[in-house]
């Protein structure tokens, strides 16, 4: 059985600009500050945390940031881990962190493509993905500030099948 | 002769020979593996899926349906000889059912190609889906299942919609994107099989 509060503490003692605890049983989480993001990751793969599962973003318009959460899988410690960093919303720039965990790049430019979040030194960032041209040129993003509802409306022309002053959707 | 004499056999034999176009679209095709194995055993009514679109008669569009995949919907739809036709299963291909505000799927099925039956449900169980094919060999049965028909005689206001959603000349622009893909494929194994001999 891993002694989860022992391992957290070994990483901050290694990595002392770092904040960390555990969440519950195979659940531990850091955040870090965006500019320390790859040291960080180097620190954690040479300590057998050997997988990263995704990147996700989390759009925080009243703080004015945008959240990474790059999840990283160990098996030998057999824990999942959250490594949260922020980035603020309208200069959204972090470096990738594609030579560490190959396998960012797909997650990278997914959150380029869905949050607009720049990853520097990642070069396929402006390769198509998964959006369709006309998304791109309509500018879709799941950042809040974007009008979802209304840009469905506009292109699957369904105006006539919601009442905006119901609290509920008619459909 | 006179082929209407013959026409209840004919009919008799569509309704009892229906072949499936195995192209799963969305979750619901996570349902065909009950469905065609041995607790629901779609093969005693002679349904079979089936290697090409060309053979095909029964198009099964089983849940959502994003923009791409409708593309080749279609075009698969009207790769098929008539009498086809379409069974569509979930909300989702009636009114978007879950994705009904999200950006990549289509909200109504029926604006963009024609369909015979729809079963509700999200996702439709195996007796519904099941109850859905009686239905519709009532309807070859009795000569209600046209939307072959009705696809031919409204292929305008079909068309209308479908260009609106894709921008005119989308056929002609997914050919070329995937023509020199499949070109250089065709290349790369002449150049293997030369290297073979
Ligand atoms: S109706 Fe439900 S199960 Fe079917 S495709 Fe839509 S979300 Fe999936």
């Amino acid at each position: 059985m891993t002694d989860y509060e022992a391992l957290v503490a070994k990483i901050l003692e290694k990595a002392p600009y770092a904040e960390g605890e555990v969440r519950r049983e195979r659940r531990i989480e850091f955040r870090i500050s965006p500019d320390r993001i790859r040291d960080f990751l180097k620190l954690l793969k040479d300590n057998g945390f050997e997988l990263l599962l995704q990147i996700t973003a989390v759009d925080w318009p009243d703080r004015g940031e945008i959240e990474l959460i790059y999840q990283v899988f160990s098996i030998t410690h057999r824990t999942h881990t959250f490594v949260r960093t922020a980035i603020p919303r309208d200069n959204s720039v972090v470096p990738t962190v594609m030579d560490i965990y190959p396998v960012a790049e797909t997650y990278e430019r997914d959150a380029h493509e869905f949050f607009q979040v720049v990853f520097e030194g990642n070069p396929k960032l402006e390769m198509p993905w998964i959006l369709e041209e006309e998304d791109k040129e309509a500018g879709l993003s799941y950042r809040k500030d974007f009008d979802m509802l209304g840009y469905v409306k506009r292109k699957y022309k369904i105006l006539d099948r919601f009442d905006e002053d119901k609290g509920t959707y008619v459909i | 002769m006179d082929w209407k004499l013959w026409e209840p056999l004919i009919e008799f034999a569509r309704k009892r020979s229906l072949w499936i176009v195995s192209f799963c679209t969305g979750c619901g095709g996570i349902e065909m593996p009950p469905l065609m194995t041995s607790r629901y055993d779609l093969e005693r009514f002679g349904m079979m899926p089936n290697p090409a679109p060309r053979m095909a008669d029964l198009f099964l569009i089983t849940g959502y349906v994003t923009p791409k995949t409708l593309k080749r919907i279609i075009i698969t739809y009207e790769m098929q000889p008539d009498p086809k036709y379409v069974i569509a299963h979930g909300s989702c291909t009636i009114n978007g059912g879950i994705y009904w505000d999200a950006y990549n799927a289509i909200k109504r099925l029926d604006a963009y190609i024609p369909v015979d039956v729809y079963i509700a449900g999200c996702m439709p169980r195996p007796e519904s889906v099941m109850e859905g094919i009686n239905k519709m060999m009532e309807m070859i049965e009795n000569g209600t299942a046209d939307s072959w028909k009705r696809y031919k005689e409204n292929y305008e206001w079909y068309k209308k919609n479908q260009d609106e959603l894709f921008g005119e000349g989308w056929r002609e622009k997914e050919a070329r994107r995937w023509i020199p893909w499949i070109m250089d494929d065709l290349k790369r194994a002449e150049k293997e099989r030369e290297k073979n001999d």
